[in-house]
């Protein structure tokens, strides 16, 4: 363990700055000026708030920190060292055996859950009070780490992972399959292009943006193994802990102190409730979205002009300075160029890979990266335009069948900020009150996370400490709202993309830009925060998890169908609710009678319009559990109308019943021109 | 750090070439986790290996602790950019050969292969282990 590293922030002018001329171009880092107290090293200048007595002695082997206090009192100080005392090994041992019990806890809990429990509002209806005792546990351990004297990244890293465990592992651990009908349409697509290596632009949208499912797909076809079920189901977890290095990294470079990142990236975790990390494109770009970000505010921090070339330039620079005198402080040292030149190659092609995968992303990349290049934040100009060549330019050219044929879907709305934002929203707040009260439980997270950010926000411009960078890329994203509302899924997305952003700000109302930890009061303050966070997000995740949620039995009627059903049939779902086309992707002609949306007041489902699909050659219709469950949580039919079609429409001529188990129900619909 | 890097080195080398027989035959366990591995981190292991990342200090600390504290600063960055320049270098490969309607998966890692092994070679030269402490 190394001592905690010192405040970035320097020292803030004692009265508002002057017009100050920003760090020349290609040397805008700390190193390239003197630092906050740079020739005082070493002085042995002791501050009373922190001396020997307090924090132990060197004789037992203690590090020396230098403090900066500069920031805070409106001067340069010179530094005080404070000696920290060897670190009591019990502190640590407990710490980590807390953790190990949250751990435990938490597994035990969630294996021990009754799935038949699981109702409108999700697992929180399921899950036994242990849960959120191990929920407790996690974050009084992370927040008693955290406000160790010294900072012990290594015990820090462990707790934010049993957070993760505890938290976002609940479907692998609960269900043991993969959550959501998405994740297997994906394993489809990239079966498809494993065992075909071709792409067929015209069965959907996924064949445009083939990159995820082709890297899916490369790793199907080396390894032989042609079912990723495992993987699918696992992702969730996978995803979030391949997160950790980068938010941290990011988080680095967003705040002015480690412990100020690591608790921005325990945050994320606790507010991260969108839920886009199951075995998909948009998890995928997020976390080279999240990398990029990281590594360019990292090795290309800096004006990409010189400041003073002209009055705008002049501007920029002199307000970039008066909101946040760290701003050109926040960058690590400049690469050799070879690096450097290394460095932007990456850079570009994680945004090559983005743009390959998924259609929002790249969008979303372009905001951040102008907003970062504009307040002097990225020296390369390069690569914000980069973003809009490459997102453009697959758009109309790779993507070109589905560009000519969304036209109005992509440009239609263009403008309609109401409709996309208020619009939404209120489609949303809809369906059995049991939903309701989830799509409220989100609503509310989102609101406490931002007025969190704000105040932070607010808290640190009054400190002079960073926080502008963070301010700029959480409002970035919301850029992309007037474009169009993505099915719907827009907010969610921007939430997602703005919460490591976000999050560092949050945590800025209650951190101090000082060493040493935040003390017991705003430790305590922080466990409360966290609590209402994780308590919602409990609810707010899995709040669909009745519909989201599949059985093996479900999976088990899906296989007897692939196994009866030849090629070139149409296989119809009741609701769009259903775990299949994790193989076939192309065999079939799938089709659905609803989407699993709300319909107030929704008339009872006849029998025409499956009639109708099958009207020519046959068709299998296929009712699940989860689709009934679907239908009814979001009201999408009369409660129990379901039951009510089966029972009524499996009795018509020409409907046969082919299987049935505990997870549905699939009939024969004979068509008049074959018994197909 | 030097004993370190060499063998992080190592590894990823014996990562890389285990992975090529692999993308044929062996049990699927096996396959997985070898293959797997390399292009969740092979190659862009090997290309942070190669560059320098907190080379010329960094904005966490001075004085004694500054080598460590670096060294402790850069690493999200470095283990960040391994995982996703491999994933992405990975994507590029795959999606490449999807359109240019040339798949075939063991080539797929063959290239991957390859350029980790192509990038350890030219970071050893450009960092022999005796300078390498000095990082």
């Amino acid at each position: 363990m190394t001592p905690e590293p010192t405040s970035t922030a320097p020292a803030a002018p004692p009265s508002p700055a002057p017009p100050t001329p920003a760090p020349p171009s290609h040397a805008p880092h700390r190193h390239a000026e003197p630092k906050h107290g740079e020739t005082q090293h070493g002085s042995g200048h002791h501050d009373a708030k922190h001396s020997d007595t307090k924090h132990g002695d060197t004789k037992h082997g203690g590090h020396a920190e230098i403090k900066h206090s500069g920031a805070r009192r409106g001067g340069a100080e010179p530094p005080a060292v404070v000696r920290h005392g060897p670190r009591p090994p019990w502190k640590l041992v407990a710490l980590a055996a807390l953790a190990a019990t949250a751990l435990a806890l938490g597994i035990w809990s969630l294996l021990s859950v009754d799935t038949a429990r699981i109702g409108g509002t999700g697992l929180v209806e399921a899950v036994p009070p242990a849960f959120f005792v191990a929920i407790f546990l996690s974050l009084t351990g992370f927040v008693a780490t955290l406000n160790l004297r010294r900072h012990t990244p290594v015990l820090l890293a462990t707790q934010v992972l049993v957070l993760v465990v505890i938290l976002h592992a609940a479907d692998p651990i609960v269900h043991g399959l993969p959550r959501l009908t998405a994740s297997y349409r994906h394993l489809g697509v990239a079966d498809y292009i494993a065992s075909s290596g071709q792409l067929d632009t015209s069965l959907d949208a996924y064949f445009n943006w083939p990159g995820f499912f082709s890297f899916l797909g490369l790793l199907s076809g080396a390894t032989g193994v042609g079912d990723l079920m495992g993987i699918a189901t696992w992702a969730p977890l996978g995803m979030n802990l391949l997160l950790l290095a980068p938010l941290l990294a990011l988080a680095r470079r967003l705040t002015s102190h480690p412990r100020q990142a690591w608790a921005g990236v325990w945050l994320f975790y606790l507010a991260s409730w969108v839920g886009q990390d199951y075995l998909a494109p948009q998890a995928y770009a997020f976390l080279l979205l999240v990398t990029l970000v990281a590594c360019l505010l990292s090795a290309f921090s800096g004006w990409a002009w010189p400041t003073g070339s002209n009055r705008f330039t002049r501007f920029l620079a002199h307000h970039v300075t008066k909101l946040d005198p760290t701003v050109p402080h926040q960058g690590m040292s400049s690469p050799p160029p070879v690096d450097t030149a290394i460095l932007l190659v990456i850079s570009a092609g994680l945004l090559v890979a983005m743009t390959a995968s998924h259609q929002l992303t790249p969008f979303a990349a372009i905001p951040i990266l102008t907003v970062f290049l504009l307040s002097g934040r990225l020296r390369m100009p390069s690569l914000p335009i980069l973003a809009v060549v490459l997102s453009s330019g697959w758009l109309v050219f790779v993507a070109s069948d589905f560009f000519d044929g969304h036209l109005t879907q992509l440009f239609g709305s263009f403008g309609d900020v109401e409709g996309h934002t208020l619009g939404v929203v209120t489609q949303r707040v809809g369906g059995s009150d049991a939903h309701v009260l989830v799509v409220y439980t989100r609503l509310a997270e989102v609101a406490l996370v931002w007025l969190l950010a704000a105040l932070g926000a607010f808290m640190a411009h009054r400190r002079r400490t960073a926080w502008l960078t963070a301010a700029l890329g959480a409002l970035a994203p919301l850029t992309l709202i007037p474009g169009q509302p993505y099915g719907g899924e827009l907010l969610l997305r921007l939430y997602l993309f703005s919460l490591p952003f976000a999050a560092c700000l949050a945590v800025l109302t209650l951190l101090p830009d000082r060493p040493g930890g935040p003390g017991w009061r705003r430790a305590f303050a922080l466990l409360v925060m966290g609590s209402v966070l994780a308590s919602a997000t409990v609810v707010s995740r899995y709040g669909n998890d009745s519909m989201e949620k599949f059985t093996p039995d479900e999976i088990s009627l899906v296989n007897q169908l692939y196994a009866t059903a030849p090629d070139g049939s149409v296989l119809i779902e009741v609701v769009h609710d259903t775990p299949w086309k994790f193989q076939k992707y192309a065999d079939y002609d799938y089709r659905a009678l609803l989407l699993a949306e709300p319909r107030p007041g929704a008339g009872p489902l006849s029998c025409d319009p499956a009639d109708r699909i099958a009207q020519q050659s046959g068709a299998y219709l296929i009712v699940t559990t989860s689709q009934k469950r679907a239908a009814d949580l979001l009201e999408t039919t009369p409660p129990g109308d379901i039951d009510r079609f089966i029972a009524t429409c499996g009795s018509s001529p020409g409907w046969s019943k082919l299987f049935e188990n505990a997870g549905g129900v699939v009939f024969h619909i004979q068509g008049a021109g074959n018994g197909n | 750090m030097a004993i370190d890097r060499k063998h992080i080195a190592w590894v990823v080398a014996a990562v890389a070439v285990a992975a090529v027989p692999l993308s044929f035959f062996g049990p699927e366990g096996l396959r997985m986790l070898v293959i797997g591995l390399l292009m969740l981190a092979g190659p862009g292991t090997a290309l942070v290996l190669y560059i320098r990342l907190g080379s010329a200090g960094t904005d966490d600390a001075d004085g004694a602790g500054a080598h460590r504290s670096a060294a402790q600063s850069t690493l999200p960055l470095a283990i960040s950019i391994a995982v996703a320049s491999s994933l992405a270098l990975s994507t590029i490969v795959a999606t490449a050969m999807v359109f240019a309607r040339m798949w075939s998966p063991p080539v797929a890692v063959l290239v991957l292969s390859l350029i980790t092994l192509l990038l350890l070679a030219l970071g050893a030269k450009r960092f022999p282990v005796s300078a390498a402490g000095a990082s």
